[in-house]
């Protein structure tokens, strides 16, 4: 019965409202039992699904997670395809202290077991998730048996790679190019220029070392500020400031990221059609759509 | 004017000593550089960075002329063998990067290459990566495709009916690989952007069912046309209606996973039975007054309890009409009726995932396929919206406190 497209003439039909007739009814069932747990998360792949490489894979490696419920944070971790042919070890060795340290600054390490008095490696990619927030109601359906199911999208995540450890991989290199001069190995280009560049550089490299100085008393600042309330922060910068502290003090919780071919993904998938075949009364109107415009 | 000196300068400044030694003749000037001839209407630049090179014994410039014109000529005799045996000249491929790392606007709306029910079972394809992971990125170990259709010639012909590419004889350490097929070539590798092909669509189809030995190929040309066809095809349709006359397979997971955008309050639904009455209730404060009108065949359900937002409900709520003209609308109940549209489609991945904070589990439910936008139908709107300004009066009728508002 679907297979028969309308010609034009009947659609223009349509739209004037004449006749246009039913072909296929399906109904819809409605289900809210996951409410709060039902997530879409959007990932900056364009070609591929989510999926570790298979040489990952083939070591054992899987894609991971982690959550922070109070924040509502999420990251997920993909291990990286470290062939040696598309994959710079001593790179990855490199960029890996600068992520342990990121780590330590925002108070995340890694608990115990990945420290082996190893280097650290940057051996995944981390995609932490930005909550979105949701124009309308948002639903996911899936036809099934001639039935659409709908249940509610709780909330809205967009996962971006992590780059943080490469901030505080520039700002060792600075420190180490503005502090001591004498010992980096920028001496042949300004070899024909006069000594007296340096210093300045000097000068304004050590400025920049002290903002980051500001930064830490600004937080201690705000510590006592949440006791004295204590002038010069605006209320957003404590504010961003708090939304920062709140989420550098909760930890993060382990998840086990079940992919689509799991039976818990399964089983999972299974739990949110509807169940019952109760008709549910409707305690809305249809122009509570136009009322709920916060404008009029 | 021939012999200036600012011309000299302007000319030829590099050729200078070398001319001061070779041409002894009177269009040297006594520098030694080349008189300036007065050329008309040549793209000069070019040419001269061409004749400069040239150890300049032709002292003359009517010998240096012709120099330039086999210059010219020897630059098209190159482009000519390059292009020598190609099929046609090919628009020019853009790389993209894949990877988690890959962000832009590429392959918009190319939903078909992830399909999600399909794909949950069956592996995702990854060309070349069977084996040996990584041994195409070596030289030397060509990718099986590629090879056998340069050692042998019958593998050219073949290649030529499938509208493939066909290079000229690769030098030595140099390997030739078609842009489309990157991809192939390692797990990591950068995704190419596909050509526009659809007029030879069918012949291709033609062509590689021919030549069921070339697996790998077809696979390629079926899985193409497909997705093609799907993008081609926007009719919402499909989705609902022509789900009913595919064979259910146990196997697969033939439901795909759609994204419908609600307006914004989604309408309230109470459950009637008495045993879910407990955690059923008015779930908005704001409606309360606007069930008052409606036939009130469940008002043993006390609407008076304030509960917790959100009850827990499960069941049907309305119906999913589809109309000939390819309309699609959902009638629910109190006669609320939505259009809906088929919205923009993000090429990005998108999966639906189910957080289990109990088990502290991230289950993927799937990827989302499509996109739909649920509008309210602007007619039945408008009606209601007539409605509701009668009702409110009735309704104020029956309260004699507002009716003495109202006088």
């Amino acid at each position: 019965m679907s297979q028969s497209f309308a010609p034009l003439h009947l659609i223009c039909k349509s739209m004037e409202g004449i006749d246009d007739e039913i072909v296929s009814v399906l109904p819809i069932r409605y289900s809210n039992g996951h409410i709060p747990n039902i997530h879409i998360h959007q990932f900056p792949l364009l070609t591929r699904p989510l999926q570790a490489p298979p040489s990952a894979i083939s070591s054992g490696k899987r894609v991971t997670a982690r959550v922070k419920p109070q924040v509502h944070r999420f990251e997920v971790h993909v291990p990286a395809d470290s062939r040696p042919e598309v994959w710079n070890v001593e790179r990855t060795k490199e960029l890996g202290a600068a992520r342990a340290v990121d780590d330590r600054e925002k108070n995340q390490e890694p608990k115990g077991k990945e420290r082996e008095g190893e280097e650290p490696r940057l051996s995944e990619i981390r995609m932490r998730s930005e909550g979105i927030p949701q124009r309308g109601a948002h639903m996911l359906g899936i036809v099934r048996d001639g039935q659409l199911h709908l249940h509610p999208i709780s909330e809205t995540h967009q996962l971006r790679p992590t780059l943080t450890y490469l901030d505080v991989l520039s700002r060792k290199n600075k420190r180490t190019r503005g502090g001591d001069d004498s010992d980096s190995d920028e001496g042949p280009p300004p070899d024909p220029d006069e000594p007296l560049p340096p210093p300045v550089a000097k000068k304004e490299k050590k400025p920049s070392g002290e903002t980051r100085e500001v930064q830490v008393t600004a937080r201690k600042a705000e510590d006592k500020g949440s006791g004295q309330m204590q002038g010069g922060l605006s209320a957003a910068r404590r504010e961003m400031l708090q939304a920062i502290r709140a989420e550098e003090d909760e930890d993060w919780q382990e998840l086990q990221f079940c992919d689509v071919t799991t039976v818990e993904s399964e089983e999972a998938f299974e739990s949110i059609f509807s169940q019952s075949d109760e008709v549910l009364e409707c305690r809305t109107d249809i122009t509570a759509f136009l009322r709920g415009i916060h404008a009029l | 004017m021939a012999d200036a000196p600012s011309g000299s300068g302007s000319g030829l400044p590099p050729t200078k000593a070398i001319g001061s030694l070779a041409k002894k003749q009177s269009d040297v000037t006594r520098q030694g550089t080349q008189k300036l001839k007065f050329v008309p209407t040549l793209p000069t630049r070019r040419k001269k960075d061409e004749v400069k090179p040239e150890p300049t014994p032709q002292a003359l410039p009517s010998a240096s002329t012709p120099e330039r014109g086999r210059g010219r000529g020897r630059g098209r005799g190159e482009g000519r063998g390059r292009g020598r045996g190609r099929g046609a000249p090919r628009p020019e491929l853009e790389m993209t990067a894949s990877g988690p790392f890959a962000m832009g606007p590429a392959l918009a709306g190319n939903n078909a290459r992830r399909a999600v029910p399909r794909s949950n079972f069956a592996p995702i394809p990854i060309p070349g990566a069977g084996t040996a992971l990584g041994s195409s990125l070596v030289r030397g170990a060509a990718p099986s495709l590629k090879r056998e259709g340069d050692l042998k010639g019958k593998g050219v012909v073949a290649k030529v009916q499938e509208d493939e590419e066909v290079y000229s004889d690769p030098d030595e350490g140099v390997e030739i690989v078609d842009m489309e097929d990157v991809r192939q070539m390692d797990w990591m590798a950068p995704e190419s952007l596909r050509k526009e092909k659809r007029q030879k669509k069918a012949k291709k189809e033609e062509a590689t069912e021919a030549i069921a030995s070339e697996q790998i190929n077809r696979a390629n040309a079926l899985d193409l046309s497909e997705s093609e066809e799907e993008e081609e095809l926007e009719d919402i349709i499909e989705h609902f209606a022509a789900r009913s006359d595919i064979e259910p397979d146990s196997t697969l997971r033939e439901e795909k996973l759609y994204f419908f955008q609600f307006p914004s309050p989604f309408p309230t639904f109470i459950s009637t039975t008495t045993e879910t009455g407990d955690d059923t209730g008015a779930g908005e404060a704001i409606p309360a007054k606007d069930i008052k009108p409606e036939p009130g065949t469940s008002k043993v359900v006390s609407p008076t309890k304030v509960q917790i937002p959100e009850p827990k409900v499960d069941g049907v709520i309305g119906r999913l009409e589809i109309y000939r003209s390819g309309a699609v609308k959902m009638r629910l109940a109190n006669g609320i009726l939505l259009d809906v549209n088929a919205a923009t489609q993000p090429s990005f991945l998108q999966q639906a995932v189910y957080l289990d904070k109990k088990e502290g589990r991230l289950s993927v439910l799937g990827e989302v396929n499509k996109r739909f936008s649920v509008s309210p139908d602007i007619e039945t709107l408008l009606t209601a919206m007539e409605d509701a300004d009668k009702a409110p009066a009735t309704v104020l009728d029956g309260e004699e406190l507002i009716q003495m508002d109202t006088t």
